[in-house]
C-alpha cells in the first residue's frame, strides 16, 4: 500500500468513526481535497488489497472491518453510537478499535434467544457463551461477507 | 463468526455440516483486542501475514483450521 492510499484509508475511517456511518465518496473527497474519481479509484485499490470492501458494482463501502455499513446480526453500543459489526469478531473489534466499553446485542443463531454482553476492560460478562468459526483462517477472504 | 449459547447450540445449527473451530467469549474478547486495536489509528499502518498469524499463535490458535493463506 503507498503512502497516498494509506492516507485515503487512513482517513476514510477517521470520517468513518467522526459520523457513525460510513462516508460517501464525495465527503472523503471533501476531508482530502482530492476528487471524487481518485477517491473511487483508491477505494477500488483498497478493496483489491482487503483493507476494506466496497459494495458490488458502486464506489460505496460495505465493510471497514470491523465496522459493517450494512445492517447485520451484531449490533454495538459505544461510544454513545450504535454500529453494526460484521460478525462476532468484529463486534468485539469495535470496542477494541474505539478503545472504549459497551454493550454487544444479537441472537443465538440456533434458539434465537437474545445474547446481550457487557463488555468493560476487555472482559466480556457472558463467560459461558461460545464463539464459533465455521470457515478456516485460509478461506475467509474468498467469500469475505459469508465468513 | 457467531456467537451461540453453548457448543450444544452450535452442534444444532449445523445440522451434519463440518464443524470450524469453537472458542471461548473472552478468548474472543482477547484475540479482537489484538486483532483490531489499531484499526482506527491515524497512524495504522497494514500487518503482513506473519504478524497477522503471530496474533493468532500468541492465543494458541496454532492448528491448520488458523493457518492465514
Amino acid at each position: 500500500m503507498n503512502d497516498a492510499d494509506l492516507h485515503l484509508r487512513n482517513s476514510t475511517y477517521g470520517l468513518f468513526v467522526e459520523l457513525g456511518r460510513a462516508p460517501t465518496t464525495e465527503e472523503v473527497a471533501i476531508t482530502m481535497g482530492w476528487t471524487v474519481v481518485d477517491v473511487a479509484a483508491g477505494w477500488r485499490r483498497l478493496h483489491d488489497t482487503h483493507a476494506l470492501v466496497l459494495q458490488e458494482g458502486v464506489d460505496e463501502i460495505r465493510m471497514a472491518n470491523p465496522f459493517s455499513a450494512v445492517p447485520t446480526a451484531y449490533r454495538v453500543n459505544a461510544a454513545g453510537r450504535w454500529w453494526f459489526a460484521n460478525c462476532a469478531w468484529d463486534a468485539f473489534g469495535i470496542l477494541a478499535a474505539l478503545g472504549v466499553h459497551g454493550r454487544i446485542e444479537s441472537s443465538c443463531p440456533d434458539c434465537l434467544d437474545p445474547i446481550l454482553i457487557e463488555v468493560k476492560n476487555e472482559v466480556p460478562d457472558q463467560g459461558e457463551l461460545v464463539f464459533h468459526c465455521l470457515v478456516p483462517a485460509r478461506s475467509w477472504w474468498d467469500e469475505i461477507a459469508f465468513t | 463468526m457467531n456467537l451461540f449459547r453453548s457448543e450444544e447450540h452450535v452442534g444444532r445449527w449445523l445440522g451434519g455440516r463440518t464443524p470450524g473451530q469453537t472458542i471461548t467469549v473472552s478468548m474472543l474478547s482477547e484475540l479482537a483486542h489484538a486483532w483490531w486495536g489499531d484499526r482506527v489509528s491515524s497512524e495504522w499502518r497494514p500487518r503482513n501475514r506473519e504478524q497477522n498469524q503471530a496474533i493468532l499463535d500468541r492465543l494458541g490458535l496454532t492448528d491448520e483450521f488458523w493457518q492465514l493463506p
